[in-house]
């Protein structure tokens, strides 16, 4: 309760305007200045009590936890900051929608491609933990799950699985790629990987790295959760943003840098794919497997050195957007079980180049999304952020992986792709989307000539090229 | 596997090595104790790195005396605690085990390096003729005391005047609990901590008398003048123990054990007897209670053992919930 300034005022000058005179002068003054006195007196404590009480709030105030509830996700952090809990999810439905692809049955679809919880916090104000379960697949797996250690901007520590520090579109948050699926190149560098890493970055941010020692993953592939032989690998990255700190430069979105790997690897799970069927392998933008190492006999193993290069750059100026990076994946392997028994290098490199632009005009860039100048709202007129993307890709296997380390007749030995699409984004959390993608495939002479497996989906392409239209309804917090 | 080895042991070490020598101290204290330690704390940075080479800095945090306890039950990292009550620590050792039950023992005179006692500060002239507790619950004296609740002062405040009124109707303890709900019905506002009840009698301007620590008391007096306050001390009144304590479980963490015990071994030193003085708290040595004897008023004091069994049995008494005091609350 406030006490009104005025009878404050009003009081005290009633006291201050009484004459010292007439105040000693009668019992009924003295009485009077005593009713006054006293009634100052009850102002007085009333005023403390509503100051007390105003102290009492501020202090509540910085020992109760705050809830969010917004765009970002739901979390709870306490008052000092120094913990927090947020619950942020991810659900895609895709659909895929193949032309010209001669009456192959069950690769047309809806699908779940992703449904993931995402719960992330912080402990102690410099330990960050996250946990991201994964159910848009057959089956419920681990995607994320890592502790981060923020000694300093420029140094943190990250120990769990979490995404391998070297292609750039692979390091692109799921829910933040301008397509459907990423592109062919991503299929060379790893996936999520159990390891250990220091990363950080300096000079306000012109520069970040990424450094740590792996299980080892082979291309296209997650990392299991274990691992089967004792070899490691190492993975880096190191980018730079010269003119990120400066905020009129129109270069300020221009960023360039190179991630690798090397390790060595014993065993068929650090390839990408050893037989046809569903397991990831080399595949196409509708994710039809198109290269596997499926040799008519034996079984082919990694067996020995791994490394990988990626030079990659990026450059966004206002609502344009534009990003490449080139990868190549050598791998030493040998294939047992049947005669010839061989052992071979291969190099299988592939490359990018994707464009954006935003026609509502809103900023573009690599991290943090689109955000709608004007979200969707039919009562308030808003029609959200409008997209147009434009992808070409390719990737090319090492002709010498046949015919003995894979089958010339259903694996193909390159693939080119172009993709075009429109993206809305209603708001920050829910985006549309649909694209086209076409692409082409390159066989080694005399291959080509085995048919797609007819009951199985994804399938293995053969000669004809592959047309597929996607659509994806997005919601993100 | 050996360059996994040596990417660690190159972080451990950068580490480690990072402000060995720059020590830091946590002080969680209660009210009226700020002008104390910020001279104390002085004197023994200044002492620390004359012996050891060690540069110590000395934070303070500073509330009502059961409040303080509780936040550093609930998570403040505090590397010694200096209360009002020893109760408050034992809260500490008993619900947060901080430190060991018997943390009493580890320090001299049970852990008390100084003393104080309640005495009233009145506004000059003493316009209500106030001279002793009876004076106290006459009707329209306003009294200034802090909450019992929350301030170890209050709590101190409560007892000696519970400890009067019983002296007065020989050890009636009915006439005892008439006598502080008559003290406690004059308050107007209760806050939670001494140096809040300070901040309402006198700038504020609520109230005929503050009930206080001596220290407080005479800090205050020295610090508004003479001219507008004087103080009066009661025949009688509780000699209130307020300790110290080291907070074993967050300095073993934090590597401050050695400082820590340092900082309260020296507040038994000439020079932390000297600054206690100084700052109107009885000191325990001789030698320094000598050279401030003329700053302190003789009268009778007794302690919470003689007359109320101890803190533990005072509490429940009084102050747990149901207690006397929530009892006389609800008149």
């Amino acid at each position: 309760m406030k006490i009104p300034q005025f009878v404050t005022v009003s009081v005290l000058a009633g006291v201050l305007l009484l004459p010292a005179s007439v105040r000693a002068q009668s019992a009924t003054d003295q009485k009077l200045l005593q009713k006054i006195e006293e009634l100052e007196q009850k102002l007085k404590v009333l005023e403390r009590k509503q100051e007390l009480k105003d102290e009492e709030t501020t202090a509540k105030a910085k020992t109760t936890p705050s809830i969010v509830l917004g765009e970002k996700g739901f979390g709870f952090t306490s008052a000092d900051e120094a913990f927090a809990l947020r619950l942020r999810g991810v659900l895609q439905l895709d659909s895929r929608t193949f032309f010209r692809d001669h009456g192959i049955a069950g690769n047309d679809g809806f699908l779940v491609r992703r449904a993931r919880p995402i719960i992330e916090g912080t402990v102690y104000r410099d330990f960050d933990f996250q946990f991201v379960p994964d159910f848009g697949g057959p089956t419920a797996q681990i995607f994320d799950a890592f502790l981060n250690y923020r000694a300093f901007p420029e140094l943190q520590l990250k120990v769990g699985k979490f995404k391998s520090p070297v292609g750039l579109e692979q390091l692109t948050v799921d829910v933040e790629t301008l397509f459907n699926e990423r592109a062919l190149p991503t299929a060379l560098t790893p996936n999520r990987d159990l390891g250990v890493q220091l990363h950080g970055e300096a000079f306000s941010g012109r520069v970040s790295y990424a450094g740590g020692v792996f299980n080892g993953s082979g291309d296209a592939r997650n990392s299991t959760n274990l691992d089967t032989d004792d070899t490691k690998e190492f993975a880096g990255r190191i980018f730079f943003q010269p003119f990120k700190p400066e905020a009129d430069s129109f270069l300020r979105g221009l960023g360039f840098g190179l991630g690798g790997s090397y390790g060595s690897e014993h065993n068929n799970t650090s390839l990408p794919a050893t037989t046809g069927g569903t397991l990831g392998g080399y595949a196409t933008d509708g994710q039809q497997q198109f290269f596997a190492y499926n040799p008519t006999t034996g079984v082919v193993n990694a067996n020995g050195e791994h490394w990988r290069l990626s030079p990659q750059g990026y450059y966004y100026y206002g609502p344009f957007g534009l990003f490449g990076e080139y990868v190549i994946s050598n791998q030493r392997l040998s294939r047992t079980g049947a005669a010839p028994l061989s052992s071979v290098r291969l190099e299988n490199t592939g490359w990018e180049i994707t464009g954006s632009y935003l026609l509502t005009g809103e900023t573009a860039a690599y991290k943090g999304g689109v955000n709608p100048t004007h979200p969707f709202s039919l009562s308030e007129g808003g029609w959200g952020a409008w997209q147009l993307v434009a992808r070409y890709a390719e990737l090319n296997v090492d002709e010498a992986a046949f015919p003995v380390f894979a089958n010339p007749a259903t694996s193909a030995s390159g693939a080119q792709a172009w993709s075009f699409g429109l993206n809305w984004y209603l708001n920050r959390n829910i985006t549309l989307k649909t694209s086209f993608s076409h692409t082409t495939f390159d066989f080694v002479s005399g291959g080509g000539t085995g048919t797609r497996a007819a009951t199985t989906a994804p399938g293995i392409v053969a000669r004809q090229s592959e047309n597929v239209v996607f659509t994806r309804v997005q919601l993100a917090f | 596997m050996k360059s996994i080895a040596a990417i660690f042991f190159v972080f451990a070490l950068a580490l480690s090595s990072a402000g060995a020598k720059d020590l830091k101290l946590l002080n969680v204290s209660y009210d009226p104790t700020r002008e104390l330690y910020q001279e104390f704390n002085t004197a023994f940075a200044k002492h620390w790195q004359a012996k050891t080479g060690d540069k110590v800095t000395v934070q303070q945090s500073h509330g009502g005396s059961g409040k303080q306890a509780r936040s550093v039950i609930d998570g403040l990292e505090a590397d010694v605690v200096t209360l009002a009550l020893a109760y408050d620590v034992d809260a500490i050792a008993e619900k947060g085990r901080l430190l060991p039950k018997d943390w009493q023992a580890r320090l001299p005179h049970n852990s008390a390096p100084y003393t104080s006692t309640i005495v009233f500060l009145v506004r000059k002239g003493n316009p209500k003729g106030i001279k002793d507790w009876n004076d106290l619950i006459k009707p329209g004296v306003g009294i200034i005391p802090a909450n019992p609740k929350t301030s170890g002062a209050a709590r101190w405040t409560y007892l000696a005047a519970w400890g009067y009124a019983l002296k007065q109707n020989n050890g009636d303890e009915a006439k005892a609990k008439e006598f502080v709900a008559k003290f406690y019905k004059n308050v107007p506002v209760f806050d939670t901590g001494a140096r809040g009840a300070t901040t309402t009698f006198i700038q504020r301007g609520i109230g005929d008398v503050l009930v206080n620590w001596e220290n407080e008391a005479y800090a205050a007096l020295r610090e508004a003048g003479p001219d507008k306050f004087e103080i009066i001390t009661p025949s009688v009144s509780i000699l209130a123990e307020p300790t110290v304590a080291l907070v074993d479980r967050v300095t073993k963490r934090k590597g401050t054990a050695d400082v820590a015990k340092g900082y309260l071994d020296y507040l038994y030193s000439d020079e932390g007897q000297d600054i206690a003085g100084k700052n109107f708290y009885r000191p325990r040595s001789e030698k320094a209670l000598a050279k401030y004897a003329g700053q302190f008023v003789k009268l009778s004091l007794f302690t919470i053992d003689e007359v109320f069994g101890g803190w533990a049995k005072a509490n429940k008494t009084h102050f747990a919930d149901g207690g006397i005091f929530d009892q006389i609350q609800r008149k």
